[in-house]
């Protein structure tokens, strides 16, 4: 079994429902070190995203694309483009591919993880969603199958986001917040985490 | 916190309608603004852009001398890149853009993206960030100071020097130098609130004063019980002349800005006080602006930048221009 468009929309659809369910919780960790609007803004990209159509066996990299291109018109946060960097990204890698093996999935993950920190200058340990998507494309490495990656990457999640909780935030307007942020959740990994765990609610894979 | 609105999801929107409306020389193309004439032919172009709710920032200076076209986010969450994109198109009149906004991630990273799609087009972009609010970093740490209202004297610099006829190298040198030669702090009293969230962007006691907090509440230097004004521009003033720029002048201009609530008559008590502040200190105030020019919807407060002079920049601070809420002729 493999990754194909189908089966990334289905997990885009589980995320979209996802961000709704976790609006509230969302919106009310974002307030307390930004605006008040991960909730919202992640609502409203994963809803676009999950209204497109994708058909069975199409282009992994038109599917990403097309993605992309509703992410760049949809958002302007920096996690929301954060978001766009991703799908342009997997666009690229992707291109002229209707399907990838999940032993794969981890180089992809890394991938993107060096285009987002390129684009948003994050290092590691700056208590970003980076640093959730490191503890995942490592622990995706040597996964072969959608149960073991699933399993794998939300086990990393879990962690990554305890781990980080007692550090503080070092990049954007979280910075500011200087030690007051230590004890808090970084609203962005903790989006990753509610989402993920709504992408893996179900058989990864349909 | 009440509102005049008729729903959060229509505020940006209708409030860019009424812009155009009021103000027939600006065109809405969805979440752009742009002038009438944009682009120039044979002008460098000058695009900015960043969240609503700072009114007159940003949409509120395009116009002749000033930009040519800006991009426009929600409230405070910033444009997205694919009006960023539409924005630099506006404004390109085949010399190039200067995208000048200020240093916020969001904003960095789709007009970082949008320039990146538009290189294949074949147009030539440049980039100055606003770094002017000296509360957000140390000196040493310049580099990572956010953009606020000394932002409007690089829009004034960058589009004066365009409309000369300068290339885009010269614009983004002048508007730079611009930027490094200006200072910024701010004083909140009273918070604001986004439409349609819960709660207020943060909160303040009644009796509070916050010195340096940020456009949209970031954290400041200290938070205390409210004193006199003449004691509070001392204090801002020393800190503004403290923090080093690289060729210091004995002209500056001055803009007290209002973030939205405070009205001109506290502006009018505050600057009479950086007149006497400056005058004592051995300064000439050239062009002094007093209003509301960057605001955070009600939020109440102020914030005082002073822009150090040179002959050039002193001439295209004098150089006309013209747009819904700053004329010089």
């Amino acid at each position: 079994m493999s990754i194909t468009s189908l089966a990334v929309h289905g997990a885009i659809r589980r995320a979209a429902a996802g961000a709704s369910r976790a609006h509230d919780e969302l919106n009310a960790a974002d307030g307390k070190l930004g605006d008040g609007d991960t909730g919202v803004m992640l609502q409203r990209l994963f809803q676009a995203l999950a209204a497109l159509d994708v058909e069975d066996g199409a282009d992994l990299g038109a599917t990403f694309q097309a993605y992309a291109k509703t992410c760049a018109s949809a958002t302007g946060s920096s996690l929301g483009t954060l978001v766009t960097v991703a799908m342009m990204t997997l666009a690229k890698a992707t291109k002229g591919r209707s399907e990838i093996a999940w032993s794969d999935l981890g180089g992809h993950v890394a991938a993107l993880r060096d285009q987002m920190m390129a684009r948003g200058g994050a290092n590691l340990g700056d208590k970003t969603v980076v640093d959730m998507i490191d503890a995942v494309a490592l622990a995706l490495d040597g996964a072969s199958s959608g149960e073991e990656a699933a399993s794998r990457s939300v086990a990393a999640a879990r962690d990554t986001l305890a781990q980080f909780r007692n550090r503080p935030n070092r990049l954007g307007r979280a910075r500011m917040f200087g030690e007051k942020t230590i004890g808090l959740d970084d609203p962005g990994m903790l989006a990753f985490v509610r989402l993920l765990d709504s992408v893996v609610a179900e058989p990864v894979g349909r | 916190m009440k509102k005049l609105m008729n729903a959060p999801d229509a505020f940006v929107n209708e409030m860019l309608d009424g812009l155009v409306a009021a103000h027939p020389t600006l065109v809405r193309e969805d979440r752009i603004i742009r002038t009438r004439h944009a682009p120039v032919a044979g002008k460098v172009g000058i695009v900015s852009g960043g969240g609503s709710g700072h009114l007159p920032l940003f949409t509120g200076y395009v116009g002749s001398g000033l930009l040519d076209a800006c991009a426009i986010g929600d409230v405070f969450a910033g444009p997205s890149v694919a009006s960023c994109v539409s924005a630099i198109k506006a404004a390109d009149g085949g010399k190039g853009v200067l995208r000048l906004y200020g240093n916020y991630g969001g904003d960095r990273m789709n007009f970082d993206l949008a320039g990146e799609l538009l290189e294949m087009d074949g147009i030539a972009t440049t980039t100055v960030l606003g770094t002017d609010d000296i509360a957000s970093a140390g000196a040493q740490e310049a580099g990572k100071r956010r953009g606020v209202a000394g932002i409007v004297y690089a829009y004034k610099i960058a589009g004066a020097m365009a409309a000369r006829g300068a290339d885009l190298a010269e614009v983004t040198e002048v508007t730079q130098a611009a930027v490094d030669a200006c200072r910024t702090i701010g004083v909140a009293l009273s918070s604001c609130r986004i439409p349609g969230a819960a709660a207020p962007s943060f909160t303040i006691g009644d009796d509070e004063i916050e010195m340096g907090m940020g456009i949209h509440g970031e954290p400041g230097i200290w938070r205390d019980t409210l004193r006199p004004i003449d004691e509070i521009v001392d204090e801002m003033i020393a800190r503004l002349l403290a923090d080093p720029v690289p060729v210091p002048s004995a002209r500056v201009s001055v803009l007290v800005n209002s973030l939205g609530a405070t009205p001109l008559e506290e502006l009018f008590i505050a600057y009479r006080r950086v007149a006497q502040r400056l005058k004592s200190e051995g300064y000439e105030i050239v062009r002094p602006l007093v209003g509301p020019y960057v605001t955070s919807m009600e939020m109440a407060g102020m914030s005082i930048s002073l822009l150090h002079l040179d002959a050039e920049r002193e001439a295209l601070l004098a150089a006309p221009c013209d747009c819904p809420f700053w004329r010089v002729s």
